[in-house]
């Protein structure tokens, strides 16, 4: 297990690598740069172009890419994320707090969805066809194709404009978190609750839970113990998929309740051209995704000891 | 090889641990008096508060209002005032300005504000290793000059009339030289003025604090309260979203927000809110056009698409009726703007004229599809503009409707301003949808002295001749009256196609009281109170 685990770090390596290249492969194709993005709409480009070539000299910019890129490794193997060349800021600084947030905001929102969209689709697929479950995977269908920033406008005029009870902005404590998180959970959970429950029928019908009713065995023990463990092995790889959706692309949501998260730094990151930032962010976050992977394969064995890690 | 994977894996857990930590807030540990707080939207966090480091919006939005002073103010009725300066000379050369300071001002870390800070703030603003964007909008200013310690010399190169412009904007306002020498690089982050608020706490990309400065003695005739602030505090919420703003302002979270056409009708006729109104726009909305592309190339051919553009249309479009619509190549807000050039010379909405004009260049629509034609050329061409902002399409929509009726067809193009901006340069371009916001009448001449800001502006003697006298010209009234003849001449040309000049509109809550802007539209923040 444990020489598993450090292969699958091991691979962390050449896939940050490959991730740093395209972006910088990205980053060489387009014409402007962070420096030119801060004195855009200069009055006097001439004037301006003085206090570029000054700054580009200071962050190398005016190097070729493959001496900017053997910069930028070099920093990283010192762990150095590198500076901002907007806000002349260290990289790690301005990602930090922001990724603490994302993180926070990632796993409340997952814990929102796992228990709203398992416990869903296992009442779903016991019940089957009954009022609960056509309503359920009625309403499961409605969060899966609403856009989450619209539901994010519904909830914070509901919760926040109508009932009063939660702040509209600020990530300082867990009213801030509720919002947010209830948003992306609730979206999660559509697909968890779909997914949940069809596997759950599959499992419901097999021989070895007609064997166990049979044996006279606790319904409750039946779904919970033999059936729900079977039936978590696809659920678990949407979960680690999700996770990396939560951790990456909650931007809008970040956007729409002022959650300052990474999502957010990125957009920014992007319109600002500042690649520092937007590399130290893809960084981070292919890191985050590789890891949380790792934790589901893992768990799949914990689940299932018939799964083999290798690779 | 294993020894190796462990050396790699601790290395991404420490950056991985070391991205974990969360960054300090900045906190100035300032006393927070009693009393009111205004908290007020910021759509984005200023990347730094060191205004020589910075030029952005961003920035701008917070600095201007709180913090820092400058040497001279404009007023509503575009008259210029003392500030920090009691008075000014201009050299016989009209090289040099020499500004006479006010006494008794202190920093809010207790230092004088004289002559030697007005030099330390020119001096950092020159010095090529900080690379200031600020240096860019001072022209050719060589030098500042202390004379003694409260009066201080600029010195040009060549007289540089849109001084008195830029020295309104944040980046002319002045810094505690030893706050700035105390803690360098970080300066930012720690900015120390003479304003009437400062700088207490910060939690970057979330809020910035502004606590009232006790010591504070208001000398503009535009303010009406001459001492401390009325308020305690004011809070700046970097909120992004628009639909986020207007809920927070419902709830009472925020005192003010800034407002566009989708915003203002949730609190329009509302009691919880009034709308503050600043009509008088430095901001031109324009069509511009590759002059040295055919058919572009031709006069006529622009002027007949200036008659073709529905102005009022596109203001009730594009901005709920909330703008004016323009003929001149100049804001309305700007000291020089002569309404009556506009009326006699530019382009009012006349699609029968357009068609006419159109059809005696011989473009005429031989096939009937509603296109014109000439020499095999279909009148079929690109229009570009930026995006991230709402009104913009919406103003392309109706130009595109527009043309169409007269037999152009344009297809609409939009990258956002990273990639817009420069791409403008290229030789295919055929016209472009452009904003500009700048509070000085030298913006003609940034803009349209040739070759043109993006290129494309054929050599004209006339014209480069009054565009250059009106960057150099000090006189007052014989700027006013090179204005009138740049405005005349470039309508003649119609080297550009006025659309329209965007208001700025605030939400307030209904019981914010004396929230009023300068001829900047920047708010005098001293006056606000809290009405219970």
């Amino acid at each position: 297990m444990i020489s598993y685990i450090l292969r699958r770090l091991l691979y962390l390596l050449p896939v940050c690598i490959g991730i740093l290249l395209v972006t910088f492969l990205i980053k060489a194709a387009i014409p402007t740069d962070a420096v030119s993005m801060l004195y855009s709409g200069q009055l006097t480009e001439e004037t301006s172009a003085e206090a570029e070539a000054i700054i580009r000299a200071e962050f190398h910019l005016d190097q070729p890419a493959l001496v900017q890129f053997f910069y930028y490794v070099t920093d990283i193997l010192r762990g150095d994320l590198g500076v901002s060349v907007r806000t002349r800021e260290p990289v790690i600084d301005l990602i930090g707090y922001r990724y603490l947030n994302t993180l926070k905001l990632a796993f409340a929102s997952l814990a929102i969805g796992v228990i709203l969209g398992v416990g869903t689709g296992i009442i779903s697929a016991y019940y089957k066809d009954t009022f609960f479950d056509v309503t359920a995977m009625t309403v499961s269908l409605f969060g899966l194709s609403m856009p989450a920033f619209f539901l994010g406008i519904l909830l914070i005029l509901f919760f926040c404009v109508e009932l009063r009870w939660l702040p509209v902005i600020g990530d300082g404590s867990w009213k801030h978190l509720l919002l947010p998180s209830l948003n992306l959970g609730l979206i999660l959970s559509a697909s968890l609750a779909r997914i949940t429950r069809s596997s759950m029928l599959e499992v419901l019908d097999l021989e070895y839970i007609r064997t166990a009713r049979a044996k006279g065995l606790n319904e409750r023990l039946v779904v919970f113990k033999h059936a729900l463990k079977n039936a978590l092995l696809p659920v678990i790889t949407i979960i680690g998929l999700q996770i990396g959706g939560l951790l990456g692309g909650a931007f809008i949501i970040e956007n729409v309740f002022a959650w300052h998260g990474i999502g957010e730094l990125a957009v920014k990151a992007i319109i600002w051209r500042d690649f520092t930032i937007t590399q130290g962010i893809i960084l981070i976050s292919a890191a985050t995704y590789v890891l949380a992977n790792l934790v589901v394969d893992i768990l799949y064995q914990v689940i299932d000891p018939r799964v083999r890690l290798a690779g | 090889m294993k020894a190796y994977s462990l050396f790699l894996a601790a290395i991404l857990l420490v950056t991985g641990l070391a991205a974990c930590q969360p960054a300090e807030p900045i906190n100035l540990g300032l006393e927070v008096p009693e009393g009111d707080t205004f908290s007020l939207r910021i759509a984005e966090d200023p990347e730094t508060l060191d205004n020589v480091r910075t030029t952005s919006g961003a920035a701008e939005a917070v600095m201007a209002l709180t913090f820092l002073e400058r040497l001279i103010y404009i007023d509503q009725e575009n008259v210029i005032h003392g500030w920090l300066a009691e008075s000014w000379a201009v050299s016989d050369d009209q090289r040099e300005v020499t500004f006479f300071l006010r006494q008794g001002i202190k920093f809010t870390d207790g230092n004088d504000f004289n002559a030697q800070a007005v030099k330390f703030h020119f001096d950092r603003i020159l010095d090529r290793a900080n690379a200031s964007p600020a240096k860019a909008y001072f022209g050719s200013l060589q030098e500042a000059v202390v004379l003694d310690d409260y009066t201080v010399k600029l010195v040009f190169e060549e007289p540089f009339a849109g001084l008195w412009n830029v020295l309104n904007y944040a980046y002319s306002g002045f810094n505690s030289p030893a706050a700035v020498e105390q803690w360098g690089e970080e300066y930012g982050r720690h900015p120390v003025g003479t304003g009437p608020f400062m700088l207490n706490e910060w939690i970057p990309g979330s809020r910035l604090n502004f606590v009232r400065n006790p010591n504070y003695v208001q000398v503009r005739g535009d303010a009406s309260n001459p001492g401390p602030a009325l308020l305690a505090q004011i809070v700046f919420l970097v909120i992004p979203e628009d639909g986020t703003a207007m809920a927070a302002l419902q709830t009472g979270e925020l005192d003010a927000s800034v407002l566009n056409a989708d915003t203002l009708p949730q609190v329009e006729g509302k009691p919880d809110f009034n709308i503050y109104f600043h009509e008088n726009s430095t901001s031109l909305q324009f069509i511009e056009f590759n002059c040295e592309k055919p058919p572009f190339d031709d006069p006529q051919f622009r002027t007949a698409l200036g008659y073709a553009v529905d102005r009022d249309a596109i203001v009730l479009a594009s901005r709920g009726g909330y703008s004016t619509a323009i003929y001149n190549p100049l804001a309305p807000g700007l000291i020089g703007y002569d309404e009556a050039i506009g009326l006699e010379y530019g382009t009012p909405y006349n699609p029968d004229m357009a068609r006419q004009l159109l059809d005696d260049l011989g473009w005429v629509d031989t096939d009937g599809d509603g296109i014109r034609e000439k020499d095999g050329e279909i009148a079929s061409f690109e229009m570009w503009s930026y995006t991230g902002y709402t009104y913009v399409p919406r103003t392309l929509e109706v130009i595109q409707q527009n043309f169409l009726d007269v037999g152009i067809e344009i297809e609409i193009k939009l990258s956002d301003w990273g990639a817009f901006y420069p791409s403008l340069k290229r030789d295919g371009l055929d016209m472009d949808l452009m904003r500009w916001t700048w509070g000085d009448m030298d913006v003609m001449t940034v803009l349209f002295r040739s070759p043109g800001h993006r290129g494309h502006i054929p050599e004209d003697a006339e014209l480069d001749a009054v565009l250059d006298a009106i960057e150099t010209t000090m006189d007052f009234e014989q700027r006013l009256d090179l204005a009138r003849q740049a405005q005349t001449l470039l309508l003649g040309r119609m080297l550009i196609v006025p659309i329209q000049a965007d208001w700025t509109m605030y939400a307030l809550s209904a019981d914010v009281r004396d929230f009023h802007t300068d001829y900047f539209g920047y708010l005098i923040a001293g006056d606000l109170w809290i009405e219970k």
